[in-house]
């Protein structure tokens, strides 16, 4: 029991990052119909920022501001950090393929990732980095928290859980209610449709990167706090955001948090019960599976043609 | 012909997709007020002249001018901005979005909102059964009532101006009927509209004016009441 | 949808109207008279030149094309060249294998690489001594080329239900179930079935008529696999010149112009799509029984995503779609990536490239002289003004030497230590001056060309060439994208007019 306990708290921790990352999937595809590879490398760019950040700020064992802040503080330059980073990729990499073949941004997207990868390793090399978030507070954010029976549920789990959710229910207020987020939505359903109300189709798609790129960065930084990170870890982390995304239902956001949470559980469990080596297969075996079965995702429509 | 400066006017307009001539030194005015029709069969260029109005298409020579500005180098959404709105072929509803929803993007550019609510009570009068439906999704709507919300969602904004793209394509004759009613009811209102037809028997009947294209070029212009009777159009367009 | 309607009128009203001159012509298709004037072409001699080569068969090229390379060993004693050209030979096959999928096939295919490795394996596994098999090559070979065909097909079979960019999500994943599988094949198959990380060893090397050819003789790189790897290059580059002419290979181009249409004339897409993916996952299954004979070992690391990454910049930047295009782009990079290896060579590529290329765009004009002499001037004087203030800026030694680098290091500053946060400063500065160079035009342009050459100077020599590794990724990236925003069409690719 207790482990099941200790697996469902990893999979609530691990879903929502995955969760984050899987947002901006679904709103890039949304608008633009475009799988942006490039995601997964802007999360881990997220999470190097972070880690500049918190260098910055004195490191975990010597802070120059309380802990909340700096956590505070580290998680919003990395999302600062990504989303010019999201405006620059869509800038140049993207716009320029706008009314090209379908399969042209998809390459574009790939160099991209691959450029950021290796650009990142030139420049920090392949060294882990590990932001020692044990020595914050003398390791009040391990110590501290609530017992659910035997097992506690840490402060950091709760702090990374929490945040990943404030972060999405305001993307999701953002989205439905504020003025910008409609003409998104209108925009993703029919873009000629939206220029024709007068909507700016381009700001509309810088919008669209900036969320996703800023929700890629605070997950970065989420995933640092608790593993260390290294500059190889975009292309799991893409492919798994991604996976969430599809199992949700690409383009869609509240399957992207339901997709983000499913495979957060199945990860954990699978670890849990089974093995660390299986885990990420298990992850494409279900992708796969409802890619067959389901293949507009849990939240997605099917994808009807009109000719 | 009309008032010297007329609200919209396309003068030179040459048109190309990659080497295809499209538009062939189109002229095309709207008057203040006035409601002309663009007829032409399948393929005659009325989509690209609309698109070329609207700034979504940009001609290699020529100039649109709108309300006294040239606007043939400007966005469609600073145009939209100027008091255009279009009520789009097939209607185009945002589906997932509810007619409020829709509602509200035809005002995008009313940034302020102020009158906000005053232009929804202004619809709501117009297309009653809008307001029953305002919290329904539009994808849900039938074929008269969508082209009801489209013309609300177009309305919103003031235009001085108003496009419609083949508004009685896909409607019942009934709602053909009913649709064209509403168009002369927004036209006595005051704004002017240049509705883009295929019906041309309907569309002359309720004009001040109207354009034939035939493929890119405008081959016909004149009154209403005269092209109505014109021996040509009838045996092109009327059937007759 | 909308698009599609759109598209389809401006098809019918493209039918231009009749000119003044000559009218209406019954019979005659305007659009399909005029299609030469749609095709862009150099004017003047060189035009002429391009004409004239644009005659000469294809099989004249492909006949000089491999006349050439097997005179290579000829010319060079060494096995690094011989090596070199074998790997070379290699990613032109790979190369082919990708352009039909991509290039004719339209799809994206993201487990190309796996298709290599599933050819890899299975010539190991029938050949290798663990396995005691010991199949003839003209088995085993095409055996594997079989098997990655019919992999390709079962891989390929989900993309009938699914559309456009969910190939590219399943091939993927295939990608990483193959990585996966490889890597923890001891584990699944038990130790004494399978090598795991660890690969499978031994694989005994070709053996033609009942000779077998040693890999190497004293050390050197026996030429023998050049010319093996050369005639399964011509096979394979005959077999699809063929298949690409056959209705299948119309099939595929109008396939991947316009999918509605095919499907609309009642072409059987799905099959289509199948074949285009299967005849590609043949061709690298094939390849990788080569490589696999030669290194007589395979090892899972080997197909990993910057493999995938580098075929897909070869056939990108050669041209999707054209042979020849994609054999020329294999050439390029793989020789790119060989200098790229090596400081010395490294650098001067970058000097050489940077000049040519600035040559390519500004011509032999004023404007060239200016650039020059002024990236020249600000060296000079930022390296006089660096060596004045502190000495050890300019310090440092050139990597790899020669004469080239001494004058680097006249000009460039190289200091004799890099303090950390210089290399990321630098490098991210120059790619945010490459960026907005894009953005200018005129005189602004040219002002921020100079300083930008020279920055990328000064990160060539401090920070790249320490790093060979990532920075042939980097430049495979880059190319990647720059090709696809700038020339989609790639270099040979010819450039299709766009219906819109």
């Amino acid at each position: 029991m207790d482990t099941f306990i200790q697996l469902t708290i990893n999979g609530f921790t691990l879903g929502s990052v995955y969760a984050l990352i899987a947002l901006g999937y679904s709103l890039v595809y949304g608008i633009l119909k475009l799988l942006n590879f490039a995601h997964g490398d802007v999360f881990m760019v997220g999470s190097f920022i972070g880690f500049g950040a918190l260098q910055l700020l004195g490191g975990s064992t010597a802070p120059k501001v309380p802990t909340w802040l700096l956590l505070v503080l580290i998680t919003l330059a990395a999302m600062a950090g990504c989303a010019l980073l999201g405006v620059v990729i869509e800038r140049f990499a993207y716009r320029p393929l706008r009314n090209a073949p379908r399969i042209a941004p998809l390459i574009s997207a790939l160099g991209v990732s691959f450029f950021l990868a290796y650009s990142m390793q030139l420049m920090f090399g392949s060294e882990q980095r590990d932001y020692d978030a044990f020595s914050l507070s003398g390791g009040a954010l391990f110590f501290n928290g609530f017992d659910i029976g035997n097992v506690r549920v840490p402060l950091l789990r709760i702090v990374i859980v929490a945040s990943a959710f404030a972060l999405m229910i305001v993307l999701w207020l953002l989205v439905t209610r504020t003025r910008t987020g409609k003409a998104m939505r209108a925009t993703s359903y029919d873009r000629e449709a939206a220029a024709m109300m007068g909507i700016d189709v381009d700001r509309v798609i810088v919008f669209a990167f900036v969320l996703g790129s800023a929700l890629a960065g605070a997950a970065g930084v989420m995933f640092a706090l608790r593993a260390p990170t290294d500059v190889a870890i975009g292309f799991l982390a893409g492919l798994k955001g991604f996976t969430a995304a599809v199992i949700g239902g690409i383009g869609s956001i509240p399957g992207a948090m339901a997709g983000g949470l499913i495979l957060g559980f199945a990860e954990a469990f699978t670890q849990g019960y089974i093995s660390t080596r299986w885990s990420d297969l298990l992850v494409f075996v279900i992708l796969i599976a409802f890619m067959l079965v389901r293949p507009q995702g849990l939240f997605g429509k099917p994808d009807i043609k009109k000719v | 012909m009309n008032a010297p400066e007329p609200l919209l006017r396309l003068s030179g307009i040459n048109t190309f997709y990659g080497l295809i001539h499209i538009l062939q030194d189109v002229e095309i005015e709207v008057g203040v007020g006035e409601l002309v029709s663009l007829l032409g069969g399948n393929a005659s260029g009325k989509s690209t002249t609309l698109k070329t109005i609207l700034g979504i298409v940009r001609p290699r020579t020529g100039a649109v001018t709108f309300d006294g500005e040239d606007v043939t180098g400007r966005s469609t959404s600073h145009r939209i901005g100027r008091g255009m709105a279009i009520v789009p072929e097939n209607r185009r509803l945002f589906g997932p979005m509810t007619v409020l929803e829709n509602l509200e993007m035809g005002a995008y550019l009313n940034r302020d909102g102020t009158g906000r609510k005053a232009d929804f009570e202004r619809i709501y009068s117009l297309f009653p059964l809008v307001y029953e439906r305002r919290s329904q999704l539009a994808g849900t709507l039938s074929g008269g009532e969508q082209q009801m919300v489209a013309m609300g969602r177009a309305l919103m904004s003031h235009p001085k101006l108003l496009l419609m793209d083949e508004p009685s394509m896909g409607l019942a004759p009934v709602l053909v009927e009913r649709s064209f009613e509403i168009i002369q009811q927004v036209h006595e209102a005051g704004v002017a509209m240049l509705v883009v037809e295929q019906n041309a028997n309907m569309a002359l009947s309720i004009a001040d004016r109207g354009y034939v294209l035939s493929t890119g070029r405008v081959v016909l212009q004149g009154k209403a009441s005269e092209l109505i009777e014109n021996e040509d159009l009838r045996k092109a367009y009327l059937g007759r | 949808m909308a698009d599609e309607e759109t598209r389809r009128e401006r098809l019918e009203e493209g039918v231009p109207a009749a000119s003044a001159t000559a009218g209406p012509q019954i019979g005659v298709d305007e659009w399909v008279a005029r299609s030469a004037e749609r095709r862009g072409g150099r004017g003047g001699r060189l035009g002429v030149v391009e004409a004239r080569l644009r005659t000469v068969p294809w099989w004249a090229w492909l006949t000089l094309f491999v006349a050439i390379v097997a005179a290579l060993p000829v010319g060079f004693e060494s096995g690094y060249v011989r090596r070199v050209a074998f790997d070379t030979v290699i990613f032109m096959l790979l190369a082919l294998g990708l352009n039909v999928v991509v290039g004719w096939g339209g799809l994206l295919d993201l487990g190309y690489v796996a298709f290599y490795g599933v050819g890899a394996y299975t010539y190991a596994i029938l050949s290798a001594d663990r396995y005691d098999l010991h199949l003839p090559v003209f088995v085993s070979i095409p055996a594997a080329a079989v098997v990655g065909g019919l992999v390709g097909l079962l891989v390929g079979l989900p993309s009938r239900r699914l559309v456009g960019d969910y190939l590219a999500i399943v091939t993927l994943f295939f990608f990483q179930i193959f990585l996966t599988v490889s890597n923890n094949s001891d584990s699944i198959f038990g130790e004494d079935r399978a090598g795991g990380p660890n690969g499978i060893l031994n694989v005994e090397p070709l053996s033609l008529f009942g000779r077998e050819l040693p890999v190497s003789t004293e050390g050197i790189f026996n030429v023998a696999y050049l010319y093996v790897a050369l005639a399964f290059f011509v096979v394979v580059f005959v077999a699809l010149r063929l298949a690409n002419a056959s209705r299948t290979g119309r099939a595929w181009r109008s396939l991947r112009e316009d999918p509605l249409a095919a499907e609309l004339m009642g072409m059987p897409v799905n099959w289509l799509k199948l074949t285009a993916f299967a005849f590609g996952a043949a061709v690298a299954a094939l390849t990788g029984t080569l490589v696999t004979a030669l290194n007589g070992s395979v090892f899972p690391q080997t197909f990993e995503f910057p493999l995938l990454i580098t075929v897909y910049t070869m056939v990108i930047l050669g041209g999707a779609g054209s042979q020849a295009g994609v054999v020329i782009g294999a050439i390029g990079i793989s020789v790119l990536l060989e200098l790229l290896r090596e400081p010395g060579d490294s650098r001067f590529l970058f000097y050489v490239l940077s000049v040519l290329a600035l040559v390519g765009t500004l011509r032999f004009s004023r404007r060239l002289a200016i650039v020059l002499g002024g990236t020249l001037a600000l060296g000079f004087v930022v390296h006089s003004l660096a060596g004045a203030i502190d000495g050890s800026w300019t310090a440092g030694a050139a990597r790899d030497g020669g004469r080239l680098g001494e004058w680097a290091t006249q000009w460039v500053v190289v200091p004799s230590s890099l303090a950390s946060w210089v290399t990321p400063v630098s490098y991210i500065g120059l790619v945010a001056a490459v960026l907005t160079l894009t953005l200018l035009r005129g005189r602004l342009r040219l002002a921020l060309l100079v300083p930008t050459l020279y920055l990328a100077a000064f990160v060539w020599e401090n920070v790249m060439l320490a790093k060979p590794e990532p920075t042939r990724f980097v430049v495979l990236g880059a190319i990647l994208i720059a090709v696809m925003v700038a020339r989609p069409e790639g270099v040979l690719g010819e450039k299709r007019v766009e219906i819109v």
